[in-house]
């Protein structure tokens, strides 16, 4: 079985790193970028099955990114992950071919879960 | 704006009130001026034809006395021959016999052609008069006989003199008689007349003939002067004493009298008292159209007071949604800002959760007291968001003091500079020389200063410049903070000093308050906050303080 690749894009350090801690531990292999530009980069450099999006970014921000995904990379799920007062951004996301939308702070279980449904061949 | 409702009310009330009745009594007025002259009219046509009846009787009843007199004296001068009416006794009965008529005879003389008097019997000693050289003796011998005007006599009372012509064996002889005219005024005016009504006889110089009232001095001009001659009867309308008077007149045969009738024309509020339903109608019309317009009005005003009141409540309502609207960025900036620090912490709790739940891999002491110091961190972060919102909403009054506002904001470009060391940011001064000391808080002054410098190096980057002017404006002091970032649209322009507004974006956290504080700073400095802006130029706030904050 072959590991699943995460990519995680968020512009909050603090926040990337304890997260991919966790996914590390239950056996994903994770890459971590702190904005949309490097989150494209990464995605031209390597393979990924997905991508963990926060939709609140300063220049690029999560649906600008999300867009281009699905152009380029149709083929990579996007998780999108939003505060409860942005909810309405993670419903547009899913209009926007979004795998799935959670709100922060995560459920650690539902996110290995959504990743792991994302990441399925389909 | 509704502290003083009735003041325009008032005004409106009483424009409309002054229309609607304008409006209503516009037909009335019209109706019963309409009816007025109507009746006037009416009234005038049976005035005249009433006069013009009088008239006509009172020339037949004046004629038939006069004919009547003139018959009796033709009688006696013709039936008896001069040798019986020269004796006085037959005279005396002729006399007495006539004064059992109506208006009797005074005196009767006989007068031969040399005019004196051959008999006499009567009151007045006139038997030695010589008549020959009297207009009205020659008259009697030319025409016949003679009617005189009436006059007053030595006993005033109205008489009138009457004389005929008898002609006996080659000569003349006249009979002549005084005769008692008093019957003459009752007889002109019996036959009861109506009130403001007046029939008298005028002789051609217009002087009274008959008396009646007072008003009627016989001899004396009447106030309609001469009446020219005229045939059957003339009726006129003419001014009197102010009001209108409709005068019939008709000469008596001979045209040496006319009888004059006058009746003065009601006046209009004459005539609408002699029609008392139509009076009554008009008043209770009138009443009606003034209720009727206070009813109106009344409706009316209390239309506009609801529609005002529901204007006033749509107002109101729109604040509060725009309030609601404010609180409601408010929630989603702060929800957003304490929702970071929460997820992080709940990542870094997590991690140490796996780490304690696996026990595969234990953390190490260091990686241990860097996770919680990150967690320190975040709780920070929300302490820092939470202290900035209730510093927002509660701010304690510093002291006032003398401020020397360019040293104030000298130190705060001090704080400034210390906190960013990057030399490649000019910060430019333009100090006016002899600035005011003012009276100010200085806290709050360079709280103001910080805010708006710390905005205008966040706009200029890193290649930019920010000019700063202190210069005395009026009593005060005007500072301007002028940068040549990349502006604000005009758009954002009128929001910017909303509490939560923010156009920043980039890896700091801004609460969008720094803008709302400085309005909130410089209102309670009793100063003044502008800004203008040019996209693509850059901004300039400009601050003004007063020389003096009253305070403590």
């Amino acid at each position: 079985m072959t590991t699943t690749r995460v990519l995680l894009v968020d512009d909050e350090v603090e926040f990337l790193e304890p997260i991919a801690a966790r996914l590390a531990r239950r056996g994903l292999e994770c890459t971590s970028v702190t904005s949309g530009e490097q989150a494209l980069a990464a995605l031209a450099q390597a393979p990924y099955d997905c991508a963990i999006v926060d939709v609140r970014m300063p220049d690029m921000d999560g649906l600008e990114l999300l867009r281009r995904m699905r152009r380029m990379w149709p083929q990579v799920s996007v998780i999108l992950l939003t505060g409860h007062a942005s909810i309405e951004l993670g419903v547009k996301g899913m209009e926007l071919g979004a795998f799935e939308y959670l709100l922060k702070p995560i459920e650690i279980d539902d996110l290995v879960d959504t990743v792991l449904r994302a990441a399925r061949p389909r | 704006m509704r502290d003083g409702p009735g003041r325009p009310y008032r005004r409106l009330r009483r424009q409309m009130l002054a229309a609607l009745i304008a409006v209503g009594l516009l037909p009335l007025a019209t109706v019963a001026g309409a009816s007025l002259v109507a009746f006037q009219r009416e009234i005038d046509a049976r005035t005249r034809g009433g006069l013009e009846a009088i008239v006509k009787n009172r020339k037949a009843t004046v004629e038939l006395f006069l004919d009547e007199k003139l018959r009796q004296l033709q009688l006696c001068a013709t039936s008896l021959p001069v040798a019986e009416l020269s004796q006085p006794g037959v005279l005396e009965v002729l006399r007495r016999e006539m004064q059992r008529e109506r208006g009797g005879i005074i005196d009767l003389g006989l007068i031969g052609e040399d005019g004196r008097h051959l008999a006499y019997v009567g009151p007045y000693d006139l038997a030695g008069l010589d008549y020959r050289g009297a207009p009205w003796f020659h008259e009697v011998m030319v025409q016949g006989r003679y009617e005189s005007d009436v006059f007053l006599g030595f006993r005033r009372f109205p008489h009138m003199v009457m004389a005929v012509k008898k002609r006996e064996a080659g000569k003349d002889y006249v009979l002549r008689a005084t005769i008692d005219t008093d019957l003459l005024s009752a007889l002109v005016r019996e036959g009861g007349l109506e009130s403001g009504a007046d029939v008298f006889v005028l002789n051609r110089a217009g002087e009274y003939q008959t008396q009646y009232s007072r008003e009627h001095r016989l001899m004396e001009k009447a106030d309609t002067g001469p009446i020219p001659v005229h045939s059957g009867v003339r009726l006129v309308a003419t001014s009197r004493a102010g009001h209108v008077e409709h005068v019939a007149t008709a000469w008596l045969r001979g045209h040496a009298w006319t009888v004059v009738g006058r009746q003065a024309a009601p006046g209009p509020w004459a005539i609408a008292g002699a029609q008392p339903t139509l009076l009554w109608l008009m008043a209770l019309l009138l009443v009606a159209v003034v209720g009727l317009a206070f009813l109106i009005v009344r409706h009316r005003l209390r239309q506009f007071r609801g529609l005002e009141a529901d204007h006033a409540a749509l107002l109101e309502a729109t604040a509060q949604s725009q309030k609601m609207a404010a609180i409601g960025r408010m929630a989603a900036s702060v929800a957003h800002e304490i929702n970071n620090p929460l997820a992080i912490i709940d990542a870094q709790v997590g991690v140490l959760t796996d780490a304690l739940t696996d026990g595969a891999d234990p953390p190490s002491r260091d990686e241990l007291r860097d996770r919680l110091r990150r967690v320190a961190g975040q709780v920070q972060r929300g302490r820092e968001v939470t202290h900035r919102l209730l510093g927002f909403s509660r701010r304690v009054g510093p002291s006032v003091e003398p401020v020397a506002v360019e040293e104030a904001l000298d130190q705060t470009i001090g704080f400034v500079q210390q906190g960013d060391t990057s030399d490649r940011v000019k910060l430019v001064r333009h100090y006016a020389p002899e600035v005011p000391l003012i009276r100010s808080s200085l806290a709050q002054m360079q709280q103001v200063f910080l805010n708006l410098i710390n905005n205008a190096l966040d706009a200029i980057g890193e290649e930019g410049e920010v000019h700063l002017f202190v210069e005395r404006s009026g009593l005060g002091v005007e500072v301007r903070i002028q940068d040549n970032g990349p502006g604000i649209a005009p758009t954002d322009l009128n929001r910017i000093f909303e509490p939560f507004f923010s156009n920043k974006s980039g890896t700091k956290t801004h609460s969008g308050l720094g803008l709302a504080i400085c309005r909130d700073l410089m209102r309670s400095l009793n100063g003044r906050i502008d800004v203008s802006s040019t996209v693509g130029k850059g901004t300039t706030f400009s601050l003004w303080f007063p020389p003096e904050v009253p305070g403590d």
